[in-house]
């Protein structure tokens, strides 16, 4: 089970959710994707397209302003 | 933590994702109470609203919508950008939806304005905002489209998420500053050359007040219904 971060501070909107997109794509079921993010738009539209995709998800709110998307790949 | 979602709908486990040690962040800083900056904040609209009542209650009156507007496109994370964008690139129309919802509330609102001003016999208000449609509208709002996705907001967005602290958006913002300058700069020459070849078509002249509405309000269920097949047809794809 491995576990991969991803460095999307000061990204704005679609970015994090592409690169999001493209590295679930590597991984393995049961692997877990920390997305860390700052752009409040994102925060909607992350947690929106992993929930749709089937996965689990959880935010976490580090800081004012800074969430880690945590992405858990079902399948 | 009391914003954190349940577990994903179908995702089975409903308990918390176990992550390791080493990526929990261990220093958290403890965060700042916000409350008496809030009511600070708030004491100055209020303020403000009276300091300004004194002088023009319009300008007073648009000081108490802009600040409402900005609290609730931050607080629904209403993004016209993503309504735009996220059909295509994630097949989520939930914001789409909400644009189109918002689109058929402000018409009846417009209709009742104006439909009251032209039964009372008075000039109908705002009819200087209905511009002629052409070629160059679309243009137009593809390069505005291009822009607003690259950049990461349309206008209300990007003040919006300045607002927030979000220090990639105050160059969009200084840009957007900049662009309209030139924009409003040459916009008589735009106007001559394109904008003015067009027509401009005020739907109640065509329909009558009845009809129109009743078109509007059609165009926009349409278009709700496909934004809703839409995610359905994407999400359906996706699950293959």
């Amino acid at each position: 089970m491995a576990e991969v971060e991803l460095d999307c501070m000061g990204e704005a909107c679609p970015i994090p959710l592409v690169k999001a997109q493209k590295k679930i794509e590597e991984l393995a079921v049961d692997d877990i994707l920390i997305v860390h993010i700052d752009h409040s738009c994102a925060m909607k539209n992350l947690p929106e397209w992993a929930r749709e995709a089937g996965h689990n998800v959880e935010i976490e709110e580090i800081d004012d302003g800074e969430w880690d998307v945590i992405i858990e790949k079902v399948k | 933590m009391s914003d954190t979602p349940t577990a994903a709908p179908g995702g089975g486990t409903g308990g918390s994702i176990r992550r390791s040690l080493r990526s929990t962040p261990s220093k958290r800083r403890k965060k700042k109470n916000q409350i008496p900056m809030g009511l600070a904040v708030l004491a100055f609209i209020v303020i403000g609203i009276v300091l300004l009542a004194g002088g023009s209650p319009l300008l007073a009156f648009f000081w108490l919508t802009g600040n409402v507007f900005g609290f609730v496109l931050q607080k629904t994370r209403f993004c016209f950008t993503a309504a735009m964008r996220d059909p295509y690139l994630t097949g989520g129309t939930s914001l789409a939806k909400a644009v189109l919802v918002a689109l058929a509330v402000t018409s009846i609102g417009f209709v009742a304005i104006k439909y009251g001003a032209h039964a009372q016999g008075l000039p109908i208000p705002g009819q200087s905002f209905v511009v002629p449609v052409s070629l160059a509208t679309v243009a137009g709002g593809t390069m505005f489209g291009i822009g607003m996705v690259i950049s990461g907001g349309c206008a209300s967005g990007t003040l919006m998420r300045v607002g927030e602290g979000f220090g990639m958006q105050m160059l969009s913002l200084f840009f957007f500053v900049v662009g309209s300058f030139w924009g409003a700069r040459d916009f008589g020459w735009w106007t001559l050359h394109f904008i003015a070849r067009g027509k401009a078509i005020f739907l109640p002249d065509i329909f009558g007040w009845l009809g129109a509405i009743v078109v509007q309000l059609a165009v926009i269920a349409c278009l709700w219904i496909a934004a809703d097949k839409w995610a359905k047809h994407k999400s359906a794809a996706e699950h293959q």
